[in-house]
């Protein structure tokens, strides 16, 4: 094959500009009527039976993989195009990387979505036509869980107590006082959520979009969100301002069926843990999910694909790269390693190599975890 | 582990991959080089050069980050421009800091000793009875079998180093690569190690592998494969699957060419950037036999001298991965060719150039599943260095070679949900099936079945 190319062009990465490949080559579709009302999909009034037709007959596919384990899809994603910001995608990769390790020690599986479904819903309100979608198409999936970029999973041990949400169709790190009596609008969090597949999903989706048409729509909503909610900022609607207002004004609809959890951190704001984690390794362990280890640490506000995030650019990357090898440590050790220290990128040895490496004690569990283990055939 | 993971398919440019690639390979060069009591005076001034070199990158890096930031017209307030400025400067510092490969914990650390030359280095204490020890694991541990729905177990791993890109563009890349991956096992029930942990500092580079693969034998005795997959292969037929059945008896799969391999000798005529190892005893003595040439300083260096003068084709550089093992079955063919399937028949790895220009015609005349020139299995952009500043080839070639690598492989993944890329370069989707009130009437998991049995409405 050839050397080096000596046509056109440099071969110094720095030089380039890689905006100027990502260009659509086809012609935009036509806009729809922005008159016309807003909907997610056509309506769909008889999901659960569909679903459940699709499930007897595709026994290949249940949406229970254990006793008491749903099938899980996480589902989370980033923007097609290179972040504003140089070092963004590093952390995007981390992120994902981050993802990857847990869902595989938790048999669940990932759609890392990199494609905008609807132009109109676009920026935090994408989700919904993707969730939605998702659902359709895979109704083999119990759980949908939701996750942002900017979240990671710091507690590779935590299982999320299925069992607890029989009853449930949507989960929520949040407080029923913050939502229900103070209408605060971070009383709950849309960064990290459970929604199970069914009709009732199909419905609060439904419910949940109308606000999120950007531009006019979403700009009005907007000063109504800010108007109702407690704390709220001026900015457009967001998803997040909008769930809380849909729960508030229509709790006897909805209410009976979201869980707003509280005891671990399904979503755990950055701001108050990551300063912990050398008192947390100190005296705690992996397993807890809730202030001594949260299962999750959600860099709300640091925005580190966009150029200008909430809070200083050096504490957000910083404390990212943080809470990436505390999670990552977890994952490590497994293999007898760990980092050098929270801030590292480098790794050490931690325990020597054997000739009888399946004698090796697992202390944490996770190489072969049970909530890992397939069903034991007859065969 | 994972450090330049991604280049093991030969530069094919003179000099030992020009300057500053070598540098990243190096997990000490440019951090502080305390505490070097017997270090060589011409390995000093290596060093001290290889510090200036990386100095100035950052520092260029730097000033073209600012230029591009700057340049944008900015016509705001002079307040709203010192804020501006204060934050690219703030925003600069710490992005040279953190691609810098200094490391917080260095002045506490002990000095590194160099790996002499006289003890042979090894991956870990030798293992005789390891398919021995995995089946009795294996029995005592029916709820971790090594078949699962009637499919051996696979784990793919890849990586990439833990510190950012020399530039933005290479993590954009990394990022896509590993979502094309993620795409494909989910399709195919495999799961993912993505490695960002070098995990023996004598081994890095595109060496980085062996131990990772040895480290996740070890651990995982259900696995039956280990598929390595470097970062900058992408898969671009999401139909296709590996056939396993032809490897029953076979323990490596590789993609190459016997003639090439036996008759040319030729350093290309295998590809480590994709390949299958059996977990079991056979592989972890040629993993053994095949780290020798690895370890980093004057043994990889003698060695490369070697194998450039043993293999067809083989510029000068340090030892590869790829070269010693072409070298390793060419001298010790007796021992180990019966058990390696060397696989042509499908792209396993697929080399770039030929491909990415067919996209459209396969499109036309061809459909997914097929694994070979016709719709290639895998794509793979050797020389590229996306994560690196200098490829082997033009940076515009490469760069919209492995977006439209990207959006081939997308499109029959975004099928399944009625949508597909505006063009094989465009970030953007367009609609290729309206939403129904009975979706499940599509819905298809298998994804073989799903693009041979259903008609699809054309766009």
């Amino acid at each position: 094959h050839d050397g080096a190319d000596t046509n056109a062009g440099t071969n110094n990465y720095n030089e380039f500009d890689i905006n100027k490949i990502l260009i659509d080559e086809e012609p935009d579709v036509p806009k729809r009527d922005p008159n016309a009302p807003y909907s997610l999909g056509p309506r769909i009034s008889d999901w659960d039976e569909q679903r459940s037709r699709w499930l007897q007959e595709n026994p290949n596919y249940p949406n229970f993989i254990g006793p008491n384990k749903p099938r899980v899809l996480l589902v989370t994603g980033s923007s097609p195009k290179p972040c504003e910001n140089p070092v963004g995608d590093h952390y995007l990769l981390k992120s994902i990387k981050n993802k990857i390790d847990y869902c595989r020690l938790h048999g669940i599986e990932i759609f890392y979505n990199m494609a905008l479904l609807d132009a109109e819903m676009a920026g935090f309100w994408a989700k919904l036509p993707l969730i939605r979608k998702l659902l359709l198409s895979h109704p083999e999936v119990e759980f949908l869980w939701w996750m942002d970029s900017d979240a990671m999973f710091t507690d590779m041990a935590f299982e999320v107590p299925w069992e607890r949400y029989k009853d449930s169709n949507f989960v929520m790190h949040g407080w029923n006082e913050m939502v229900y009596d103070q209408k605060n609008w971070i009383g709950l969090n849309t960064g990290s959520f459970l929604l199970r597949n069914g009709q009732w999903a199909l419905d609060i989706l439904d419910a949940w979009a109308p606000m999120g048409p950007k531009g006019k729509i979403r700009e009005e909503a907007g000063k109504v969100l800010t108007r109702e909610l407690k704390n709220r900022p001026v900015f457009e609607a967001d998803d997040q301002s909008a769930m809380v207002y849909l729960l508030a004004t229509q709790r006897e609809k909805w209410g009976d069926k979201v869980y707003l959890e509280n005891s671990y951190y399904l979503h755990g704001y950055w701001g108050i843990l990551v300063d912990r984690y050398e008192e947390m390794i100190e005296n705690y362990h992996p397993g807890l999910g809730d202030h001594r280890w949260p299962l999750v640490t959600h860099f709300v506000g640091c925005k580190p694909c966009g150029k200008f995030g909430d809070y200083s650019v050096e504490r957000c990357l910083k404390q990212m790269d943080r809470a990436f090898n505390f999670g990552d440590n977890q994952i490590l050790q497994i293999y007898g390693f760990t980092h050098k220290s929270l801030a590292s990128r480098r790794v050490k040895r931690v325990r020597n190599e054997t000739n009888n490496p399946l004698e090796v004690k697992d202390e944490l569990g996770l190489l072969h975890p049970a909530f890992k283990a397939v069903k034991v055939s007859s065969s | 582990m994972g450090q330049d993971n991604f280049a093991p398919q030969k530069r094919s440019s003179t000099g030992g991959g020009g300057g500053l690639p070598t540098i990243r390979n190096e997990a000490g060069a440019g951090g502080r080089n305390r505490g070097f009591p017997s270090m060589p005076r011409g390995r000093q001034m290596h060093k001290t050069f290889n510090n200036i070199k990386i100095t100035i990158l950052c520092g260029f890096v730097t000033i073209l980050v600012l230029r591009g930031t700057i340049g944008v017209g900015n016509l705001g307030s002079s307040e709203a421009e010192a804020i501006n400025q204060n934050l690219i400067e703030e925003t600069n510092r710490i992005l040279a800091e953190i691609r810098s490969d200094s490391d917080p914990t260095d002045p506490d650390e002990s000095p590194e000793t160099e790996l002499n030359p006289n003890v042979t280095y090894t991956l870990g204490p030798k293992i005789t009875d390891w398919d021995q020890q995995r089946k009795v694991w294996l029995s005592k541990n029916p709820e971790f079998p090594n078949f699962v729905n009637g499919k051996a177990r696979i784990l793919l791993v890849t990586g990439s180093p833990p510190n950012p890109c020399d530039n933005a563009i290479g993590d954009h890349y990394l990022l896509k690569a590993i979502k094309n991956k993620i795409d494909y096992c989910r399709l195919h029930g495999i799961e993912i190690v993505y490695n960002m942990a070098h995990l023996d500092k004598e081994l890095a580079g595109y060496w980085a592998k062996l131990p990772l693969i040895r480290r996740l034998m070890l651990s995982h005795p259900e696995l039956e494969w280990i598929w390595w997959m470097d970062s900058d292969a992408f898969f671009t037929d999401m139909v296709f699957e590996i056939p396993l059945y032809k490897y029953e008896k076979y323990n490596l799969v590789i993609h190459g060419y016997p003639d090439l391999l036996f008759e040319q000798k030729s350093w290309i005529a295998l590809n480590t950037g994709s390949f299958l190892f059996r977990n079991c005893q056979w592989s972890l003595d040629l993993l053994d036999a095949w780290a020798p040439m690895g370890p980093k300083g004057p043994i990889r260096e003698e060695a490369g001298r070697i194998l450039t003068a043993n293999l067809k084709g083989r510029p000068a550089f340090e030892a590869d991965d790829q070269s010693a093992l072409i070298y390793l079955l060419l001298s010790q063919k007796d021992q180990w060719m019966d058990k390696v399937f060397i696989e042509n028949q499908y792209y396993l790895h697929g080399y770039w150039a030929g491909l990415v220009d067919r996209y459209e015609e396969m499109m036309e005349k061809y459909h997914p599943g097929l694994g070979d020139e016709r719709w290639p299995f895998v794509t793979h952009f050797v020389g590229c260095k996306p994560c690196g500043s200098y490829g082997d080839y033009s940076v515009e070639r490469c760069l919209r070679s492995m977006q439209r690598a990207f959006n081939f492989a997308d499109n029959q993944v975004l099928k399944l949900y009625g949508f597909r890329h505006r063009g094989l370069l465009g970030p953007n989707i367009k609609r290729i099936r309206n939403e129904t009130a009975t979706p499940l009437e599509i819905v298809d998991l298998d994804i073989r079945r799903s693009v041979h049995g259903k008609t699809e409405s054309k766009s």
